[in-house]
């Protein structure tokens, strides 16, 4: 039975570009919110607004984990396909 | 006559055979995992100011301290102190005369640079990027600030100068 992961390693070059492409853009989006989130909640936490710095945290973990999820869909490197 | 491509190569280069080019490149396979390892710091940074927040809270100011004596600060003048707490803050005393006394954090809430009083422009000023606060509310007028000084009651007393925490 072939799963994602096969069918993945056996796509045309072109469409792995393309999906290694997608996720730099996606995780470069998540890292320049998560800067924003930050830097909000770093000056928020001066004004003793514990309610923005606990719904950044949140935000900004979450943000982590769809990061961590996303090297899932990472596609293989040509070198080890090769070999 | 060919010779051995291994005969001028040193011993050390034939142990590690990386080439340079090989050593620095960076894949996107590799960006993208570094990608991930910084947005995982930057969860990890979020999360540390709400630990910082809730577990060590700053102590509020607690009593009257005495500063000075009133006679010590002429009318439009200031007087730098600081209070020994969790940390220590230097403070900014000011007589604006007609027996009005103020007391705010010296630190401007841009930048922390040290803020100062003008009596010729009636106004608190923070000399580094041009900070102007209100010296009777400690509001910011004019500048890069983005929160007004934290401010302290000041009592008279006898003729000495206290403060206290203000009220809420």
């Amino acid at each position: 039975m072939s799963d994602f992961r096969q069918s993945q390693n056996e796509a045309h070059p072109n469409k792995r570009s393309t999906l290694m492409t997608g996720i730099i853009v996606l995780q470069i989006l998540f890292v320049t919110i998560q800067i924003w989130f930050l830097f909000g909640a770093l000056n928020n936490a001066l004004q003793d607004n514990l309610n923005f710095a606990i719904t950044t945290a949140v935000g900004s973990l979450t943000f982590a984990f769809a990061s961590f999820w996303l090297l899932r869909y990472l596609p293989g490197s040509i070198k080890h396909k090769t070999k | 006559m060919s010779k051995d491509p291994n005969a001028e190569i040193p011993k050390w280069k034939q142990d590690f055979p990386i080439e340079q080019k090989e050593a620095t490149h960076v894949s996107r396979r590799e960006f993208a995992k570094f990608l991930t390892l910084l947005s995982g710091a930057l969860a990890v940074g979020s999360t540390a100011i709400v630990v910082k927040s809730i577990a060590f809270p700053e102590k509020p100011l607690v009593g009257e301290h005495p500063i000075c004596m009133e006679s010590d600060v002429p009318e439009g003048e200031s007087f730098m102190f600081e209070i020994e707490g969790s940390k220590t803050i230097p403070y900014l005393l000011i007589n604006l005369g007609a027996g009005e006394w103020r007391a705010f954090e010296q630190k401007c809430t841009h930048l922390s640079c040290a803020v100062k009083y003008r009596h010729d422009l009636g106004q608190i000023e923070c000399p580094c990027h041009k900070g102007y606060f209100n010296p009777r509310t400690g509001d910011v007028i004019q500048g890069p600030p983005p929160r007004p000084l934290p401010q302290l009651e000041v009592v008279i007393r006898d003729g000495q100068v206290f403060v206290k925490a203000q009220q809420a």
